[in-house]
């Protein structure tokens, strides 16, 4: 199986847009705080999972940087340095073990705790949050943890079969 | 202890372990650097000048959408909100009347006191409209970005308000757009944000600081003076002690007060004006010093 990177970093662009143009008018005004979802980031997760640990690193790198300077408040990277080293991990954990969608869920729900938790330990070392841990995770993190693991879910089917090229031994099981 | 070396070097040998260390090495530079930095050079100015204004196109139609089924549901409130509405119009014509002699008033007397041009355009702000064409996905910058930038004339620590009220500071600069920084990410304990100063409207001589407490998520008004004692329901605003910040702007009414930490002060927990999600449209309020230059 071959991702086709071109489209993906396409979609991704397209999706960094979304996300910080639709996605908050679709989350209730109660839960806008809590439910801030990374579109990009579960795409990083796709291509670690299709297209090797070295790919997803690149382009969680990238498109974690970017994340990065359109916020820009108080600091740039650590989206793109969490981003990046997840991309890797995952992608060196989808080579060792078959990519099916029961693992897939596990790597996106446990990557998107680290993302957000690797993004708090960054502000807390600049001293520019003074949260507790354990009330960030309840509050923000484990919530949108779960919204990705969804949004991930819903993505699956879609980038499969439009983002995957197959390769000949795997093209015989599923029709074209 | 060769021994050792060997086996220091052995683990250096890892590559992805060194790889790994360097890069963790270069992005604590690269934070270190970008923080408190206040210019942007121009690949991170035309980078978010091109997404915020592909956002723009978006966020604006879908919030239109948003707020239209919302002010469905609320059909109701608005023949009550009418009501009101015109009545404070009518007081507010009112109010114009006295306004005006007021300020004749007030002109006559510093022309008396020999005040310099400067000091006379002082409360002259200008407003410029900026409709928000974003907003980030970033827990810990609570930032919009408005579709106005320095060729508009925006310059960093400007304040923007909405009609309701303050919203926020200018914090990022861009040539077509800018970065707002919401006052509710004005933390005291941390090592951010430029501290806005504040006082209540029944009394101008009182002085507090606004800050946010993220634990609480309530918005305070710290440091008041033990002979200023906020009163439940009394209007703050900005009190334009301190450079950039104009004053005279609503940020809210008192809530509950308490005495603050050390005895000596009150504390006071606002009820914002504003609304700080799903901002629509702002006024960047630009004080009469900047238009010259």
């Amino acid at each position: 199986m071959k991702i086709r990177i071109n489209w993906v970093i396409l979609c991704a662009i397209i999706l960094l847009v979304l996300e910080n143009s639709i996605v908050p008018w679709l989350v209730p005004p109660q839960w806008s705080e809590r439910l801030l979802p990374h579109l990009c980031f579960i795409l990083t997760l796709f291509v670690a999972g299709f297209g090797g640990r070295h790919v997803a690193f690149m382009f969680g790198l990238g498109f974690g940087l970017l994340q990065d300077s359109l916020a820009y408040g108080h600091l740039i990277g650590p989206y793109g340095f969490g981003m990046g080293l997840i991309g890797y991990l995952a992608g060196l954990l989808a080579e060792r073990k078959s990519f099916t969608i029961g693992f897939f869920s596990w790597v996106a729900l446990v990557s998107g705790l680290m993302l957000d938790s690797i993004v708090y330990f960054i502000y807390k070392l600049f001293r520019l949050t003074d949260l507790q841990y354990a009330q960030v995770f309840y509050w923000q993190i484990a919530p949108t943890a779960l919204l990705q693991l969804l949004i991930a879910l819903l993505f699956y089917v879609p980038i499969r079969r439009y983002l995957v090229k197959l390769s000949l031994s795997s093209a015989e099981d599923s029709p074209e | 202890m060769g021994k050792q070396v060997g086996e220091i070097f052995r683990f250096m040998r890892n590559k992805r372990l060194f790889i790994l260390m360097v890069g963790l090495i270069l992005f604590i530079a690269l934070m270190g650097f970008s923080l408190g930095r206040n210019r942007l050079t121009w690949p991170e100015k035309f980078l978010n000048d091109a997404f915020g204004t592909a956002q723009g196109t978006l966020y604006r139609p879908v919030g239109a959408v948003a707020d239209f089924i919302r002010d469905l549901g609320r059909l109701s409130d608005v023949y009550k909100e009418n009501e009101q509405l015109r009545r404070t119009v009518a007081q507010y014509t009112q109010d114009q009347i006295k306004f005006n002699l007021l300020e004749a008033d007030n002109k006559q007397l510093k022309k008396d006191l020999n005040f310099t041009e400067r000091q006379k355009n002082m409360d002259n702000y200008r407003y410029l409209i900026a409709q928000v064409i974003g907003s980030t996905s970033n827990p810990y910058e609570k930032t919009v970005t408005i579709n106005l930038g320095s060729r508009d004339g925006v310059k960093p620590d400007m304040a923007i308000r909405t009609v309701e009220g303050l919203v926020g500071l200018v914090s990022k600069v861009k040539t077509f757009t800018s970065t707002v920084t919401l006052i509710t990410d004005l933390d005291p304990t941390s090592s951010k944000g430029t501290p806005v100063s504040a006082t209540f409207l029944g009394h101008p001589d009182s002085f507090g600081i606004i800050e946010y407490d993220d634990e609480t998520g309530a918005l305070q008004m710290t440091k008041i003076d033990e002979h200023d004692k906020p009163a439940d329901g009394e209007q703050v605003i900005t009190s334009g002690l301190g450079s950039l910040f104009p004053k005279g702007i609503l940020i809210g009414t008192v809530k509950s007060s308490q005495v603050g930490d050390f005895g000596l002060t009150y504390t006071a927990i606002i009820t914002p004006a504003t609304k700080f999600d799903h901002l629509r449209e702002v006024f960047v309020v630009v004080p009469p010093e900047e238009e010259g230059q």
